[in-house]
């Protein structure tokens, strides 16, 4: 099929099979490599990306459902001279270990914040329900408080 | 010094290159020794000569990294070492992993918690000798004695003259070992070593570039995928293309003679392809189930191995009030989140691999032998792994990708799905400890018998050559953490042997967390029995040698930060448990409470002594890791096999901590000696014995089976 | 956590039993000709479909989604959220698409999400589930024809009988129970 779509707010036409799943879009055909393959069932996280401001894991998301849809992938979230809050927050709790789950959990705390701008421990423990072997959320929960932080500051 | 061989030579254009030749290798016996308990800075690697550092005509410094990062933050840590030595500012020296063809190339593995450590020294000698070449070639430059040459500011200065990197790299006309031996820094000389700086690689992992296995890729790269046998012990016969090879994108049907596989456009045309390949297995006679399993790893089966013995334990035992108890573990998969896989490109000249593995040289050793290569020809480019665990020290799909390549002319990019993770992976196997104690009148151990039965974990791996077995006697992976740590008159500790009809291997820690989990959860019934406090029973049992000096101060270090014996809230309770690996002694903490039938754990107090600390952040990282990790194992993880297959085969199912599970971690850093030891894994230790004694103490139950269940779950 | 579970849903259980009353639906909304026997009959049909673990699954009287014929607790902590379609950044459509999804085999079909609390069914009896169908403060405000249409036509509904590998379907035929359904409604939609 012919699927046209935003990603990255980059307008986008592919030829692609409709069912393929969005992540090898986004990384093979787009070569957009953040966006990470983990489990291919949905269970991991690690390609979680936005469509239309829901996090979305896309492994599970056949590509022809993106047909006009904007998509956003952890690669538009810094720009030349800074971070995005997440991110930062991310860096300053020094959080990687391998780092390959991580731009899954940074885009699921993205999505987040921007219907949650200040989550109570509940609503981080329900929403961010991503895997990390590396075992780094003692300091995800810290970032994720700092960048809420960060993000108040920003608008004040 | 006089052990070692510097080998120099230049190289057209790129400036200079340093390399290190080992004249002696380390007896195997020490070698083995590296992986058992007493780890000390020995770095041993090939030796002819390798190149570590690279310094180019734009004035970088390139140190070629012969371990891999896979999390645990080494490359950071090999620049600090670096730096120090080098008395160049840290950022300015690019650390990459090193290729085969390119080198160094460890003769080990990237495991095992021995990657600072063994490099402490090399690293630092090769480091001050480069110094010295770079500084004796500047005065020359220069024409002044090298006695007068400062390095400031990324130059080397002499009066008013400068000579930069990039005019070292490109004016020098010969490279020659240095003419004064360099003098190492002390521990109290250090500046960079030590110190709180933030890992280089953390900005490109949150800004996603393209760094791990998965993202390498070569111009013109097709897509492959590997059929995998469906069941334990079956084995590949023959195999058809069926409809897969008229299927849209599909390049190629690949049929080897041990393997079927596809070549296509795209990973989905190539994954929708395969299911269409008609493969005959040559299945096994019975398949594999668990209670078979099970009935085979238990104490008294298989080979027994003595792996420590003072006084008589087993006379002492015969008779008197004995103390018994058993534990199990289960087994377990790693769940790195990065599937395997690699990149191959093969070419008339040799295959060139970027794949993440932990065994650079034996990935390219066992590719040579499957094409019929010379090593040479074979180049293993090692990636940035998602997550390694032990899992990467078994990489056949190398060979797969570099067949899938030969047979289309082409690169191809190949990985596993996760159910083919899940079925064709090594697992962490299942283990079963007994133990029998006697407590003397005054509440002492009089003597304590450990045994220890699991299946293999060093012996499976390609590190290790089986001639070795008998000379090793015991599988030093599985005994990992049995040996009985206190003082204690009549101690016996034996490793029974079995070997299972399924693979398995190492996984962070070996056996440190099952024998850890059995012995630290006896001895705190031992210390009930005598009616003492699990503090002060422990360090009634650690005299004053230095090995248990420090291990009481971990003891003493954990239980004040985490206010032992102090009042808790209700329904709360604190376990104590500790734990020597690779010399490092660590104890844990944990605080516990039950909801609902549920174990939660509220905190982790972690206190180690890790010697000498490189980056003391790295350090805390790998203990926050660990403490999920091996908490995740305690109260989640388990595998059983059915009918040869792995059950269940997804994440989720295969249940994992998740953010929700991890508690409030505390960790106290302790640095006694001169020489790092190692970090990565001791901590996986005493996690399950401290949440089990915590879990005790508030149902009074003893939990003596992984993953900890209370009643009614 | 299975016995947490079942603790709560005997809490459930004993709650919604205390409820006596029900909205009844307006008195001409019930056709008044037609065969009881008849009705209960069809009505036993539809309630093996609607008991069904697998389209209980979906319609629980408190804020989580189960899976499986075991109904375990859908895996990640997966809650209702305010419009029954998930949390702020645990959508149901973060997995789950308007069809079952071939390659991870997550299923999906139009709309998918929890049937609001309302529609709820674990714990009640089979006369407290016939009631609540035809209750219009719990179905959705949904007049007979409605409910009629919303049991043969909704493709969330129908989805139970194309469920995806690996997924079992409710035991009586997707044909039956269309059958059922307008039999019971034409009969009276009797509740017992």
């Amino acid at each position: 099929m012919q699927l046209t779509f935003e990603i990255n707010n980059q307008s986008h036409t592919v030829e692609v099979p409709e069912d393929m799943p969005l992540l090898w879009v986004i990384r093979d055909v787009l070569r957009l490599k953040g966006t990470k393959f983990g489990c291919g069932q949905a269970m991991c996280g690690a390609c979680t990306v936005q469509v239309d401001g829901d996090a979305i894991r896309s492994c599970s998301y056949a590509a022809k459902f993106a047909q006009g849809k904007k998509v956003t992938t952890i690669e538009a979230l810094a720009n030349e001279e800074k971070l995005h809050p997440v991110q930062q927050a991310w860096l300053d709790e020094r959080v990687p270990q391998c780092g390959y789950c991580q731009p899954g959990f940074i885009m699921a705390t993205k999505s987040l914040l921007e219907k949650i701008p200040n989550p109570s421990e509940d609503e981080i423990n329900d929403n961010i329900t991503n895997i990390c072997r590396c075992g780094t959320y003692h300091r995800m929960r810290k970032a994720i408080h700092r960048a809420v932080e960060l993000q108040q500051k920003s608008k004040l | 010094m006089n052990r070692r061989k510097f080998i120099i030579r230049a190289t057209v254009g790129v400036g200079v290159t340093v390399g290190l030749g080992w004249l002696a290798k380390a007896p195997m016996r020490r070698a083995l020794a590296k992986f058992a308990d007493e780890v000390q800075g020995e770095y041993s690697g090939s030796e002819k000569a390798e190149v570590w550092f690279e310094l180019t005509p734009q004035g970088e410094l390139v140190l070629y990294s012969p371990k891999v990062e896979m999390g645990q933050g080494v490359l950071q840590a090999i620049a600090q070492l670096a730096a120090e030595e080098l008395e160049i500012d840290w950022q300015k020296i690019i650390v990459k992993h090193a290729s085969s063809a390119h080198g160094p190339l460890d003769s080990m593995s990237t495991g095992g918690s021995l990657s600072v450590s063994g490099l402490y020294n090399p690293l630092r000698t090769l480091a001050a000798t480069f110094r010295e070449m770079m500084r004796e070639n500047a005065a020359t430059l220069m024409n002044v004695s090298p006695d007068l040459v400062t390095f400031q500011n990324n130059s080397f200065v002499s009066g008013d003259q400068t000579i930069t990197l990039a005019k070292l790299a490109t004016q020098s006309k010969t490279w020659k070992k240095p003419k004064k031996e360099p003098k190492l820094k002390t521990r109290a000389q250090f500046k960079v070593i030590g110190k709180d700086l933030l890992r280089f690689d953390l900005l490109p992992k949150i800004k996603g570039e393209p760094m791990f296995g998965i993202d390498a890729a070569f111009p013109d790269m097709l897509y492959g995928s590997v059929v995998l046998p469906p069941v334990k012990d079956a084995t590949f016969k023959s195999a058809s293309a069926g409809s897969a090879a008229s299927l849209p994108g599909v390049v190629k049907v690949v049929i080897e003679k041990n393997f079927a596989g596809v070549v296509a456009t795209s990973r989905f045309a190539a994954e929708e392809a395969k299911k269409q390949i008609d493969v005959q297995w040559q299945m096994p006679e019975k398949l594999i189930q668990q209670t078979d399993l099970e009935a085979l790893v238990k104490v008294g089966n298989g080979n027994p191995v003595s792996i420590q013995k003072e006084g008589n334990a087993s006379g002492e035992l015969k008779e008197g009030e004995i103390i018994s108890a058993e534990f199990f573990s289960p087994f377990g998969v790693h769940a790195h989140i990065e599937p395997n896989g690699a990149v191959a490109d093969y070419r008339t000249d040799g295959v060139t691999i970027r794949m993440s593995t932990q065994v650079v040289r034996i990935t390219r050793d066992e590719v040579a032998d499957a094409l019929g290569l010379d090593k040479e020809k074979v180049n293993i480019e090692p990636m940035y792994l998602g997550g390694g665990f032990g899992r990467r020290l078994h990489t056949p799909h190398a060979i797969a990708a570099a067949l899938l390549s030969k047979a289309v002319g082409k690169p191809v990019h190949m990985f596993w799905n996760r159910v083919e993770e899940f079925q064709n992976g090594f697992l962490r196997p299942a283990t079963h400890n007994t133990l029998k104690a006697k407590l003397n009148k005054e509440g002492k151990i009089e003597s304590i018998e450990h045994n220890t039965s699991s299946g293999d974990v060093a012996f499976t791996s390609p590190l290790f050559p089986k001639a070795l077995y008998s000379l090793a006697g015991a599988d030093f992976g599985a005994w990992r953490g049995a040996m009985v740590q206190y003082n204690i008159p009549n101690i016996s500790t034996v490793s029974w042997r079995v070997q299972l009809p399924i693979e398995t291997s190492w996984w962070r820690g070996l056996g440190l967390l099952a024998n850890t989990f059995a012995l630290e959860s006896f001895i705190d019934d031992l210390a009930s029995r005598a009616n003492k406090d699990a503090l002060a029973f422990r360090l009634q049992h650690l005299d004053d040698s230095e090995r248990s000096m420090r291990m009481k101060n971990v003891l003493q270090a954990a239980c004040t930060k985490a206010g032992w014996g102090k009042s808790l809230p209700d329904g709360h309770a604190l376990g104590l448990a500790c734990s020597v690996d690779v010399n490092t002694p660590v104890a844990h903490v944990a605080e516990v409470r039950i909801i609902e039938n549920e174990i939660r754990v509220v905190r982790i107090t972690c206190a180690i002594d890790p010697g000498l600390i490189v980056n003391p952040d790295g350090v805390r990282a790998q203990c926050e890791g660990a403490i999920v990790m091996s908490l995740s194992a305690t109260l989640f993880e388990e595998v059983t096999i059915k009918d040869g297959k792995v059950t269940p085969n997804r994440l989720g199912y295969y249940a994992i901590a998740q953010l929700k599970d991890t508690p409030e971690i505390d960790v106290v850093l302790l640095s006694t000696g001169d020489s790092p030891r190692g970090v990565g894994e001791p901590p996986m230790g005493p996690t399950a014995a401290a949440i089990g004694n915590a879990v005790k103490k508030l149902t009074g139950t003893r939990l003596n089976r992984l993953p900890l269940k209370v009643l009614g779950q | 956590m299975k016995t947490s579970y079942f603790v709560m849903l005997l809490f459930l259980s004993v709650a919604v039993v205390s409820l006596t009353a029900w909205d009844k639906p307006e008195k001409d909304d019930l056709p008044t000709t037609g065969d009881p026997t008849k009705s209960r009959a069809a009505l036993g049909a539809m309630l093996k479909v609607l008991k069904h673990q697998r389209c209980m699954n979906c319609h629980p009287t408190d804020d989580r989604p189960r899976q499986g014929d075991d109904a375990h607790a859908h895996l990640f902590n997966v809650q209702r959220g305010t419009d029954n379609k998930g949390l702020a950044a645990m959508r149901c459509v973060a997995c789950h698409q308007t069809e079952n999804n071939k390659q991870s085999n997550v299923p999906g079909a139009p709309h998918w999400q929890l049937a609001p609390k309302s529609m709820g069914w674990m714990g009640l009896s089979d006369e407290q589930i016939a009631a609540n169908l035809i209750d219009k403060s719990k179905n959705g405000n949904r007049s007979l024809d409605q409910l009629m249409e919303h049991m043969t036509r909704d493709p969330l509904v129908q989805w139970a009988w194309q469920p995806g590998e690996g997924r079992t379907v409710p035991p009586v035929s997707q044909k039956d129970f269309h059958e059922a359904v307008r039999t019971w409604i034409e009969n009276g939609a009797v509740i017992k």
